[in-house]
């Protein structure tokens, strides 16, 4: 049987079965409509403009390493006009975080960005190490992520940085989507497939790989031989998406469109102009002036249940009344530093 | 059980047994009687369980009727129409119109939302609907190995809903040009043909011969996925039941669907790429034409009642219920992973299935929509193919403008059902080049062609009967 020619060019052996589109496609093809497709994601959504300081969330895995490398060559090709930073956050996991820390390392010199490292040490007072050792692993996503979070803000103020680019892949949304109509989370459905979100005082974070299929993406880092580090989290993924996981891993075997579809699905439909009405207001946390919906932001709940010896205080609303039940928080209590957006001044970054 | 005789052991060993309710075993209505079922950690007696089935209900279905709560009570704008499956949901839902709403007169024990008194004459006493129908689309054809079940649907329909007239169609009829006749329509100059084939599904007229069972076969043969084949034969039953509930001057077409059917529905359409239609799924109104004033509302008045609850009511009031083709698209389609994944699910997080279909009913779609979709005449989403091209490129442009120039289904399609007859599979599916062109329902054929502009671009690409 003679070797297929690629479904794009029509000239160069097929090497590959895309899997965003079933195409049997070249090397060469593939590269192109790969990186075009992220650029059309770029300039439809106007995420730039020239000279924007815009800092990669690094944390050495494919995703941001791939999101690295095209960042930079987008930047080159169509002349963006972007200044790049790699911006990593250490949450203290021994045997895991410290090793893909030195592939970011890594990723600095190849790719000759700026990096800046700030970890959850350094700025919550706690290491994963030591929250997994009091909350034990079954809620201990749940600080991981919402410290993340609040970390990435920290650090790209630092850097005195536009925007934030996250390494946000189309299987991460559509599972995203998925879980927040199963769980109910009206307020985060609304937002989860937005390209860009911006609060009123946080910084512009954005996932120009929102319509990048998972397995694409390590078949560009396969194929590009990209440096990156591959061993999951040690710590239990959160049981509830890894349901949403699973099931998502079989709609896309039965039809590989369907991640593609259920992000079409997410844009398509909003949360009701009367349901909007009744949402939250966002406003500053009275502790650590970051952006939250309540008096106290999540982060700041959860470090005072750690503090407090209380752990489930931000995880439910047993643990919450039971917190309250023992009174005000203690004067010498270890907090989060005040944070003021875009006020940092820019630090010196570079090999830690 | 082994016991290797010591106590401690064995104490430690056992998990214990976790309470299926909340607080208490008596029913959570009237505190009195000690429960009989567990629904979501609630429990409710037999006696309170009715009512409280019936309230859901009711509480679902009457403001489709109408919004205006007076004495006078409910008085519908056209006749009813009753889909019936032969399934758990249509069973209750016949019996469940039946006692509220068809109650032979003397009928004592049951609460008439048509009021109660002032005589037979009474304007109150006036039926909700004059007339209804129940429907039943018979899909023997579509599925492999099943078998014709009209004679036996009728027997129950007879026993079920003596209150209406049955009306059995087939799926078939979707392409069956007689039957587009029936439901008051003009016959169509020609078939019209898809190429499937081919990605902006170019159009073709012919005359041929085939039967309407033929041309059935031939259009779930050519579908690329196992997933897509169960989704057009929702499709093809959905609207001829539309159809036929216009044809019978109903205001109202009823489902049985459960709310565990209705959240697994929701999630599948998502999945699909439908959610733009979301709201649709659960409650629509539909409009024959732009011109006709006629609409007909869909209603799933059961969608607050779970399929537990359908199947204790089922069970309590001896309803018999002989099962529907309920055809998946075997184990890997996605109706069926949605089904085994959100039943699994019900079983760790029991508030699941009905936070799914509260979810979905707090959304809305983003943008107006430009149009009806050709295939399932629900609102098309503008946008939709250059959203495709953008975010996956499938072809370089120099080749998207040549094909641009022939004229195609593509346009004329919703996200959903233009994922239906083109999304492959991960296997490839079927060979794209292989696929004949394939004749489309009916109401495609009219659509198309009814409009001058598109009929008069096909002309131009007519080919001869024998092509």
């Amino acid at each position: 049987m003679p070797p297929r020619t690629c479904a794009l060019c029509s000239t160069s052996r097929a090497m590959l079965k895309r899997p965003k589109t079933g195409q049997q496609i070249c090397k060469e093809c593939f590269f192109t409509v790969f990186e075009t497709e992220v650029h059309n994601t770029i300039t439809r959504a106007k995420l730039f403009k020239p000279g924007d300081r815009v800092a990669i969330g690094a944390s050495g895995g494919k995703d941001s390493t791939v999101l690295a490398y095209v960042m930079k060559t987008l930047n080159e090709r169509y002349d963006y006009g972007l200044e790049l930073f790699l911006l990593s956050i250490d949450e203290g996991i021994t045997g895991y975080r410290d090793d893909s820390l030195e592939t970011v390392k890594r990723n600095q010199q190849q790719y000759s960005m700026p990096l800046k490292i700030l970890s959850y040490d350094e700025l919550y007072g706690w290491t994963m190490d030591g929250i997994v050792a009091q909350v034990g692993r079954k809620n201990n996503c749940t600080f991981c992520g919402v410290f993340r979070r609040q970390a990435l803000d920290r650090g790209a103020s630092m850097l005195s940085v536009d925007h934030i680019v996250t390494g946000h892949n189309a299987d991460d949304i559509a599972e995203t989507v998925l879980m927040n109509i199963m769980r109910g989370d009206i307020a985060r459905l609304g937002r989860c497939t937005a390209i860009c979100t911006q609060g009123e005082d946080t910084i512009k974070r954005s996932k120009p790989f929102k319509y990048a299929y998972e397995k694409e993406i390590v078949m560009y880092a396969y194929f590009k031989k990209l440096d990156y580090f591959s061993t999951e989290c040690i710590y239990s993924p959160d049981a509830y998406r890894g349901h949403a996981r699973v099931f998502l891993k079989d709609l896309e075997a039965a039809r590989p469109s369907a991640i593609i579809d259920i992000i079409h699905s997410g844009e398509a439909f909003e949360v009701r102009e009367e349901v909007k009405a009744t949402q939250k207001a966002q406003q500053t946390c009275k502790r650590c002036g970051y952006i939250s919906s309540n008096d106290l932001c999540k982060a700041c709940v959860l470090l005072e249940g750690l503090e407090r010896g209380m752990a489930t205080a931000g995880i439910t609303d047993r643990g919450r009344k039971k917190l309250d039940a023992e009174g005000p928080a203690p004067d010498n209590l270890r907090t989060i530093p005040f944070y003021t957006a875009g006020a940092a001044p820019a630090v010196s970054v570079g090999p830690d | 059980m082994a016991d290797c005789g010591n106590p401690n052991v064995e104490q430690d060993a056992l998990m214990q047994r976790r309470k299926k309710y909340d607080r208490t075993r008596q029913c959570v209505k009237c505190h009195d009687q000690l429960g009989n079922v567990v629904i979501r950690h609630a429990v409710y007696c037999k006696g309170c369980f009715f009512p409280t089935v019936v309230g859901k209900f009711r509480r679902v279905l009457e403001p489709s009727i109408s919004k205006d709560k007076s004495k006078k009570g409910l008085k519908a704008t056209g006749n009813l129409c009753l889909a019936f499956s032969g399934g758990l949901g249509s069973s209750v839902l016949l019996d469940l119109i039946g006692s509220n709403y068809f109650a032979a007169e003397g009928d004592a024990g049951h609460d008439w939302s048509r009021g109660r008194g002032g005589g037979t004459e009474h304007p109150r006493n006036e039926p909700v609907w004059e007339h209804a129908t129940v429907c039943y689309v018979e899909v023997c054809n579509a599925i492999p190995g099943a078998r014709d079940r009209t004679e036996e649907i009728r027997q129950i329909v007879s026993r079920l809903a003596s209150y209406a007239k049955f009306l059995p169609l087939r799926l078939e009829d979707a392409f069956d040009h007689a039957w587009w006749e029936r439901v008051g329509r003009s016959k169509p100059h020609g078939q019209l043909f898809v190429d499937l084939g081919h990605q902006d599904l170019l159009l073709s007229i012919r005359n041929t011969s085939s039967s309407p069972v033929a041309a059935l076969k031939a259009y779930l043969a050519s579908l690329p996925t196992q997933t897509a084949v169960p989704t057009a034969i929702h499709n093809l039953i959905r609207l001829l039941l539309l159809h036929t509930a216009q044809l019978t001057n109903s205001s109202h077409l009823l489902l049985g669907t459960s709310l565990t059917s209705l959240s697994i529905s929701l999630i599948s359409s998502i999945a699909q790429g439908g959610g733009f239609v979301v709201r649709e799924e659960a409650q629509e109104n539909w409009q024959p034409d732009s011109t006709s004033s006629q609409k007909v509302a869909v209603s799933r008045p059961l969608r607050d009642v779970g399929m537990k609850e359908c199947a204790i009511w089922a069970w309590w009031r001896g309803l018999e219920v002989v099962g529907k083709e309920n055809y998946l698209g075997g184990k890997q389609g996605i109706g069926a992973l949605t089904k085994g994944f959100i039943i699994g699910l019900e079983r760790d997080y029991p508030s699941t299935v009905s936070t799914i279909a509260r979810t979905c009913a707090k959304l809305a779609p983003k943008e107006a929509s430009d149009g009806l979709c050709t295939l399932c005449e629900r609102p098309v989403q503008p946008g939709v193919q250059d959203w495709k091209e953008r975010i996956s490129i499938r072809q370089f442009d120099e080749k998207a403008a040549i094909a641009r120039s022939q004229p195609g289904l593509i346009q004329r399609l919703c996200y959903a059902c233009h994922t239906t007859l083109t999304s492959p599979s991960s296997r490839g599916g079927v060979g794209q080049s292989a696929i004949d062109a394939v004749q489309l329902p009916v109401w495609v054929e009219s659509r198309v062609l009814g409009s001058d502009e598109m009929k008069d671009v096909v002309a131009e690409f007519l080919l001869d009967d024998e092509d």
